[in-house]
């Protein structure tokens, strides 16, 4: 039941009342994230709910329906609590046994238990999982314990008390202070300290000012931002309301893509409840302080995560960076003082403030303090989403969250950042990841996605995807960065398909560098990324496609061609019926040829052979 | 009263209008910044980044344009140093490769210093500068131009791809359109586009004389500020 909060004492006290609240003895946390969706673990909710009340059992256990843990390849995930037993890949149809076994009597499932794809063995509980005990889970761990539709949820793990102790006679300026001293700086990418930030916000001349959260997330792989504004939504209100209250700004902005429809319903909802609690609105909590949110919804430009482009977006323009001369501080969203931050650094908010600027500076290293969560995917053993101190190795993140080499194919390097990033090659594995660090390697943290690759990957190839990404996203308003991508993929593309010439990676790495210093926005500053840090440091691959003509990977289809050993062939014939483009010919008992006129280097006859016969030369 | 504030342009020290932009305070003095996008009398939205400069500030440089960037008390800016000259020549390069069929960019590029061309000629009517969207749109009140698409896609259109009714047919948008004025050596043909470079002897003059403006052929190739101001009051 809501009630409208009119005094700290009021939220105080509900707080406690929801910390006390009996619990029932089981919790079943199920992730309905969209990640568990995808993996339709809302059939396995119903299932789950159908299937305890027909057992008798609704009123002793209690299902949650959290955002994502994170773990999602193993989706859907439901954990059963307090024995702490995780099952993965649960299906409806195993939902009766879990609950005849595991809730009633106690008794594991085995097959629904995860395997430890390094040492082989069954892992009964949680928190015993290798991939969950190397991380710090701060943030995450929060998504765990929260039905984002429930507030009372949000309240029982001290939700709220943030923004009690501000409004309870924090001074703005303190609150900045302790920003500051905690070191925090923006999650998005940028990695601006954020204290400093919200001081030239609160010091800039204006009558009217805005804080908006950036949610605005594009980056292939990456999807943090949407895990938590999908499963914590009010951390994010919480922070925003701090933040409002330091900067004296009364209204906010939530710009969040159309592509994550879960994030928007949550957060409508959030804010929503938020209003008939009393924590969003006119005079919130009797401090004097009045602030609302909304919710802005992007049409999926990847530019428009820029933040000017998105004020020009939020304003109803078109999602156009305009030039930061005057920092958006001082004009921004309607020219008035604006302060953007990303999902990641709103969260952390409350966090800080609850315990302290100290707690949040002892995490992380060297100018970067706290944690970050990664967006881990590629040719790694566990994928999902990561959340590590800040300086924490990479090597850590890839071999002992990750699991190492997925496959055995040995891991050449890890593109960090997304498409502004660049690629760190398997020797700077011992850098502590940190946004000074990263920035000097020639990468950058950027927003978080990590993807790894192993040596079946052709890093010209991957600048090559990466470019064209950037070329679609581009808005195409200032030179250097519409003509020089263009031109930038031209040669890419040449060299990939064999019409290389040397002299042309002397004019990738100047083109690259008049793009960073002349472009107009950080999309166009950071575009040229992936081919300078390749270019850096996997020239070799660069330089045997040119003069060699070949793909060390055997990716590029220009370069490769596939060829079958006739002392291995067994003339079983699966591909001669597996090759759609007819290219391969051969009799029974006689070796099969490849024709290469023929031959559209699918790769399909390759991974039917049983025999390893098929070779990438 | 008009307020002022000084700053130093390549050395110089300047008196300057409040509120006035980097380039038109230099090019009032004689300082030489090649431009494209910029126009006088319209805004200014950095689109070209030929008049980049080095705004050196708290011991750091920032490259950035001239044209957004507004002229405050005590601000050190070098216009002409080696850096700014290497990434204008590029960008010239990238601008006359894309649109070589026109006297303003081959102007520029032998302005901005470019011997040769690394990537293969295009021959496209339109670099996007946007002086015809902003000149219907602020000085005529017309918006009958604007910028569809995006990235690569993007073009200059009336609004849904038809004339409107709304368009005075001024022709304001093609009398200032850098594309409109064919190179000396007349139209390329497609396949035989080149740098054309003829102009090239305009700069032995403007190096002389660094401080001052020439006047040079170049600047109504491509229609320095000075040029058009005088045009105008012509």
């Amino acid at each position: 039941m809501s009630v409208k909060l009119k005094t700290l004492a009021d939220l105080n006290r509900v707080r406690a009342s929801s910390q006390t609240k009996k619990t029932k003895p089981t919790t079943v946390t199920m992730c309905c994230g969209t990640g568990c969706q995808a993996s339709k673990s809302q059939r396995v909710a119903e299932a789950m709910k159908s299937a305890l009340a027909s057992a008798g059992l609704a009123n002793s256990v209690e299902v949650r329906l959290t955002g994502c843990h994170g773990f999602c390849e193993q989706g859907p995930i439901v954990v059963i609590d307090p024995a702490n037993i995780l099952y993965r890949h649960v299906t409806p149809e195993d939902v009766p046994e879990v609950v005849n076994k595991t809730i009633r009597t106690g008794e594991v499932v085995d097959r629904l238990l995860y395997t430890d794809p390094v040492s082989g063995r069954k892992i009964v509980k949680e928190s015993e999982i290798p991939f969950y005990q190397a991380q710090d889970r701060i943030l995450l761990s929060q998504n765990r314990q929260v039905d984002p539709a429930h507030i009372e949820d949000y309240f029982a793990i001290g939700g709220y008390s943030a923004a009690a102790k501000v409004l309870g006679g924090m001074l703005p300026e303190a609150i900045i202070e302790e920003i500051k001293k905690s070191g925090l700086r923006g999650r998005g990418g940028g990695g601006f300290p954020t204290g400093r930030k919200w001081e030239q916000c609160r010091t800039a001349d204006g009558d009217e000012k805005f804080v908006i959260c950036n949610a605005d997330e594009g980056d292939p792989g990456a999807y943090m931002d949407r895990s938590v504004l999908e499963g914590n939504p009010h951390a994010i209100l919480e922070g925003m309301l701090i933040g409002s209250y330091a900067m004296g700004a009364n209204q906010g902005y939530i710009y969040v893509r159309k592509e994550y429809p879960l994030a928007v319903q949550n957060t409508r909802k959030a804010i929503e409840q938020a209003r008939e609690w009393g924590l969003l609105g006119e005079n919130i909590l009797g401090s004097g302080h009045s602030f609302d949110v909304e919710v802005a919804r992007g049409a999926g430009a990847f530019v428009c995560g820029e933040s000017t482009a998105l004020m020009s977006s939020l304003e109803g323009k078109v999602g156009e960076p305009r030039p930061k001369d005057v920092h958006t501080v001082k004009d921004g969203l309607w020219h008035k003082p604006s302060c953007l931050n990303n999902v990641e650094t709103w969260a952390n908010v409350p966090m800080i403030i609850n315990n302290g600027a100290a707690w949040f500076a002892a995490k992380g290293s060297n100018g970067s303090t706290g944690t970050k969560i990664f967006a881990l995917t590629g040719r790694v053993k566990n994928t999902g989403l990561v959340e590590v101190a800040m300086g924490t190795p990479l090597r850590k993140i890839v071999h002992d969250i990750g699991g190492g080499a997925y496959n055995g194919v040995a891991i050449k390097a890890v593109q960090t950042g997304g498409p502004s990033g660049g690629c760190l090659p398997a020797d700077k594995f011992d850098l502590p990841v940190d946004f000074d660090t990263l920035a000097a390697a020639g990468s950058m943290v950027g927003s978080g996605g990590m993807v790894v690759m192993d040596e079946h990957t052709c890093m010209v190839d991957v600048a090559k995807y990466f470019l064209a990404f950037l070329q679609d996203e581009s808005c195409g308003k200032c030179v250097p960065c519409r003509l020089g991508l263009e031109r930038m993929l031209e040669i890419l593309t040449d060299i990939t398909e064999g019409r290389g010439r040397p002299e042309q990676l002397e004019l990738l790495a100047d083109l690259g560098e008049t793009m960073a210093q002349t472009s107009l926005c950080a999309l166009g500053k950071t575009a040229a990324n992936p081919v300078l840090s390749t270019l850096r440091y996997f020239r070799k691959e660069y330089e045997a496609h040119i003069d060699g003509k070949s793909c060390p990977a055997g990716v590029c289809r220009e370069l490769i061609r596939y060829e079958i050993d006739p002392e291995v062939c067994t003339a079983c014939g699966a591909c001669l019926k597996a090759c759609p483009h007819k290219a391969i010919s051969g009799k029974a008992k006689q070796p099969h040829t490849i024709d290469q006129d023929a031959c559209a280097k699918c790769g399909i006859c390759k991974d039917v052979c049983k025999f390893n016969a098929i070779s990438v030369c | 009263m008009q307020e002022h504030v000084t700053l130093t342009i390549d050395g110089a020290v300047i008196h300057a209008v409040k509120g006035a932009s980097v380039l038109d305070t230099a090019m009032e003095y004689g300082i030489c910044i090649p431009a494209l996008c910029h126009y006088p009398g319209l805004s200014d939205i950095g689109a070209c980044r030929l008049c980049i400069v080095e705004n050196v500030a708290g011991g750091k440089s920032k490259v950035t344009t001239s044209c957004t960037l507004t002229v405050a008390e005590g601000m050190v800016v070098h216009t002409d140093t080696e850096k700014i000259q290497r990434l204008r020549r590029n960008i010239a390069e990238l601008l006359v490769a894309k649109a070589p069929n026109s006297r303003a960019i081959q102007d520029i590029a032998v302005r901005c210093g470019v011997k040769n061309v690394r990537y293969s000629f295009r021959n496209d009517n339109c670099v996007l500068c946007g002086r015809c969207v902003r000149v219907c749109g602020e000085m005529w009140q017309a918006k009958a131009l604007g910028f569809i698409g995006r990235g690569k896609d993007r073009r200059v259109d009336f609004p849904f791809g038809r004339k409107p009714e709304f368009c005075k047919t001024c022709n304001t948008c093609i009398d200032i359109c850098p594309m409109t004025i064919t190179p000396c050596i007349g139209p390329m043909k497609k396949g035989q586009e080149r740098l054309c470079g003829g102009c090239e002897g305009q700069l032995t003059m403007t190096k002389n004389f660094t401080d001052s403006c020439v006047w040079c052929e170049l600047g109504k190739g491509f229609q320095c500020t000075r040029h058009v101001q005088m045009a105008s009051r012509e």
